[in-house]
């Protein structure tokens, strides 16, 4: 892999679907888990940009198989924007098995509901 | 004509009860309801459970557990008594669902974790689930 590419195995994009907008300055975290201790390990903490995306989760040296978490502060993202959510926080939980493949794990969120898919 | 009329509505109500074939809980103020939206057909048979967040340990308190019916739902998954404000967890055994039949999915289990404020209101989480996606929304 070359080295000056820095883009990240996993990558998300959090939309905004009530107001039709990238949802900027959300707090979110990737976690691995560690299933000898069967416990979450924090692997990144990061904010999403403008675009509601949030470069660099993982490294790919640091990619490997097993169980991931994703998590996003919706309930802060919401009260920034002076309103609540049903969901105080929406966490993702996936595995990954195939290293070969680029994953993209979109969160679409509103106040009262969210989706979200694999992509690649 | 009256004690008539009475008699026809108790037989209806009775017959809807055992078309259910089960004895109906009194209806929760929470319900779900999951679809396979990969195959178009309810998830039956998927295991969940729904937690209560203790607060002051931060710690889970498991509440129930459950498998969904053949139309994809869990009848009496709370007592309005018990229904009280906090925050609640219903999480779903999509990993178990999907080998059930034959398959992987991407996501091992989905937890919904969500606020109750008003708990004199009725809930209803849904998760509508494919192998690689899944959404919900509040109901009522």
């Amino acid at each position: 892999m070359d080295p000056c590419d820095a883009s990240s195995p996993i990558t998300t994009h959090v939309l905004n679907t009530s107001d039709g907008v990238p949802a900027a300055r959300l707090p979110l975290s990737l976690h691995k888990l560690d299933v000898h201790m069967m416990i979450w390990n924090l692997l990144t903490v990061g904010t999403t940009d403008d675009e509601g995306r949030c470069a660099g989760l993982i490294s790919s040296d640091a990619f490997s198989p097993g169980m991931y978490k994703l998590r996003f502060e919706t309930r802060q993202y919401w009260e920034s924007l002076g309103q609540t959510c049903f969901y105080p926080y929406v966490e993702i939980v996936f595995t990954v098995t195939d290293l070969e493949q680029h994953l993209h794990l979109p969160l679409l969120l509103s106040r009262f509901s969210y989706s979200t898919y694999r992509g690649r | 004509m009256t004690l008539q009329r009475l008699q026809h509505i108790k037989d209806h109500i009775l017959t809807g009860n055992q078309c259910a074939g089960m004895t109906t809980p009194p209806p929760s103020p929470l319900s779900t309801h999951v679809l396979n939206t990969g195959l178009g057909v309810p998830g039956a048979g998927m295991a969940l459970s729904l937690h209560r967040l203790h607060q002051a340990t931060d710690t889970w308190n498991l509440l129930i557990t459950g498998t969904t019916n053949d139309d994809g739902r869990c009848p009496g998954l709370i007592t309005r008594e018990a229904f009280i404000p906090g925050v609640y967890k219903m999480r779903f055994e999509t990993g178990q669902y999907w080998e059930g039949l034959g398959e992987t999915c991407f996501y091992p289990y989905v937890e919904i974790v969500f606020t109750i404020t008003d708990p004199s209101q009725k809930f209803h989480v849904p998760l509508l689930l494919s192998r690689f996606s899944y959404s919900t929304y509040r109901g009522s």
